[in-house]
């Protein structure tokens, strides 16, 4: 399933924030968005995933048009692990993780076999099996990430978007959470604030900075030293690390 | 108990004729006055409790979800204030006192005032755009703020010692009001509400997760939102109408029951409207039995058992207030 994003505007108050952005995710491709704090990532994904109404443009998905449909449709392919926000009640680790069968639910509709069955695989694929019956509250910050990816793989989707998926985890979450939305097989549009991350597993990166995309490419042809220093502004060495074969960064002010 | 003694045994055979629609059993030998404690008071009295106290519990549930605030009770959108403002204008100003029409006149400024404060919240926080659940709470504290002070007026300029009395005890709820012709609406109104909200469960457990998540699960939370909160204003309006204001049960019932059955909605706002019902059935009998010949306001007694039902969860249970 491809997502293709054309033109997208997004102003709030007086302030344009995204400015005609046009991407495309291809079939199961993984595509980052890489960009300093407040360059209009989170908002770009946003307008994407319907929380947010853009001034202008278009988001489909495949023949799917993404802001004119309803969003139970929307949510029945396309699900999203959105940045932290914390919860004023308490749920355990499964009714939160089958809260992702909601897409899916007529209002009656009860839990039926294979809902449960879908939230089993998604809580083994997540590693949170143990975790069930555990009070989401109690979670650490990284488990609770975990619950989140697991409730939209419950979904089932066909699209996945990432906003900032690893922040505030550990080394090994981090591989964790990547990982495991990697072998979903399915599309994937995440905003990366790790450099590294983004070059170890995108297919294709798309760089924003003040609300335009400013550069896009496979890693290895997206990322120089001067779009690193233009991103982020700072001084930036990149080398190929003899051990992963991959891109490494080091930074400098 | 209460102020006349009707034996235990005189009342079942009270309950059995008339149940039975005269079939079964006699009352023959019963006094007549009897006979009307048990039909006329009592029955529309416990009838009302079950009803108010399974409204309360059920708005208190679905409000609490409906802001995502833990503290929200079914009077936190200016619900209140503004039937306090109906009920004080009604005592105060409008219909005098004593007659049936007075009676009527107070549920119907009471209710007319819970309704209008509601609406205006309801305006209120859809002003410039989506509505949120801080919007709401924010907007229901001004129309609180705005209601209550009109009603001070009222008070303030009123030269009347008994209407005054009257107000406050209006305002500490009371079941006293209770009666056959006014069972068909409370029914209706309250059993209607709570069977439609028992099946909106996993919209109310999305509720729970915010704006954003909801609307990545498909479910736009402004438009449910203002829907909900019409069916509880509704519902609340009703209750404080023939009740007055009985605190605690809405803020109270719904945690009492997270901390023993969880918030997945699939069985709290069920077991919700039991416990308060069955809550409110004692409360109103403690009421009227713990003083001899004096009935106290109920919502005294609610706080008095509820608090300490409420400690124990939190202490046994280590429920933390859904945090």
């Amino acid at each position: 399933m491809q997502l293709k994003v054309q033109d997208l505007h997004v102003s709030i108050g007086k302030n344009d924030i995204v400015k005609d952005v046009s991407l495309l995710v291809g079939n199961k491709q993984f595509v980052g968005i890489i960009g300093a704090n407040g360059c209009g990532k989170s908002t770009m994904l946003k307008s994407i995933y319907k929380s947010l109404k853009p001034q202008k443009g278009s988001v489909y998905l495949d023949n799917l048009d993404v802001l004119g449909t309803a969003p139970k449709k929307v949510s029945q392919k396309m699900s999203v692990v959105g940045q932290f926000n914390e919860l004023n009640f308490d749920l355990t680790v499964f009714q939160m993780v089958m809260l992702g069968r909601t897409p899916h639910k007529k209002l009656l509709e009860a839990d039926n076999k294979e809902d449960l069955e879908i939230v089993h695989n998604a809580l083994v694929r997540t590693n949170l099996t143990e975790y069930k019956d555990r009070s989401f509250l109690t979670l650490s910050g990284g488990e609770k990430q975990r619950v989140i990816l697991a409730r939209a793989i419950a979904q089932q989707p066909e699209f996945l978007i990432l906003d900032e998926p690893t922040n505030h985890l550990d080394i090994r979450y981090q591989l964790e959470v990547l990982t495991c939305v990697k072998q979903l097989k399915i599309g994937v549009l995440a905003a990366l604030h790790d450099l590294q991350m983004a070059a170890e597993y995108c297919d294709y990166i798309y760089a924003m900075k003040k609300g335009r995309i400013i550069a896009q490419g496979t890693p290895k042809e997206i990322f120089t030293e001067e779009l690193v220093a233009a991103l982020y502004d700072v001084n930036c060495k990149i080398y190929e690390n003899p051990i992963t074969n991959n891109l490494s960064f080091v930074y400098q002010l | 108990m209460g102020q006349a003694d009707v034996p235990l045994r005189q009342t079942f055979q009270v309950l059995v004729h008339k149940v039975s629609g005269g079939s079964l059993g006699s009352i023959e030998g019963i006094p007549n006055s009897f006979v009307n404690i048990v039909w006329q008071v009592r029955i529309p009295r416990v009838i009302f409790a079950v009803f108010i106290g399974m409204a309360l519990a059920v708005s208190g549930a679905v409000m609490q979800a409906l802001v995502q605030n833990p503290l929200a009770d079914p009077y936190i959108l200016g619900i209140s204030s503004g039937s306090s403002l109906g009920a004080t204008f009604a005592i105060l100003i409008g219909f005098g006192s004593g007659s049936i029409f007075a009676q009527f006149g107070l549920a119907f400024c009471a209710f007319l005032g819970a309704i209008t404060a509601s609406l205006a919240v309801l305006i209120l926080s859809s002003v410039g755009g989506r509505m949120t659940s801080m919007k709401l709470v924010l907007s229901g504290s001004v129309i609180s703020a705005l209601c209550s002070s009109f009603s001070s007026i009222i008070v303030y300029f009123a030269n009347n010692a008994e209407g005054m009395k009257t107000v406050t005890f209006w305002a500490m709820g009371s079941l006293a009001a209770s009666s056959w012709s006014k069972i068909p609406i409370l029914v209706i109104v309250v059993i209607t509400i709570t069977v439609f909200f028992l099946f909106q469960y996993r919209i109310l457990n999305t509720m729970l997760l915010g704006d954003e998540a909801a609307t990545t699960l498909g479910v736009p939370l402004s438009r449910y939102r203002r829907f909900y909160m019409i069916l509880t204003s509704l519902l609340t309006g009703v209750v404080v109408a023939y009740s007055g204001m009985i605190g605690f049960i809405g803020l109270i019932i719904p945690h009492i029951v997270r901390g023993l059955f969880g918030s997945d909605h699939k069985r709290m706002v069920l077991m919700s409207a039991l416990i308060g019902s069955l809550f409110l059935i004692w409360a109103d009998v403690i009421s009227r039995v713990i003083i001899k010949n004096v009935e106290l306001p109920i919502g005294i007694i609610t706080s008095i058992i509820g608090a300490p039902m409420f400690i124990y969860i939190i202490v046994k249970k280590g429920y933390n207030f859904g945090n």
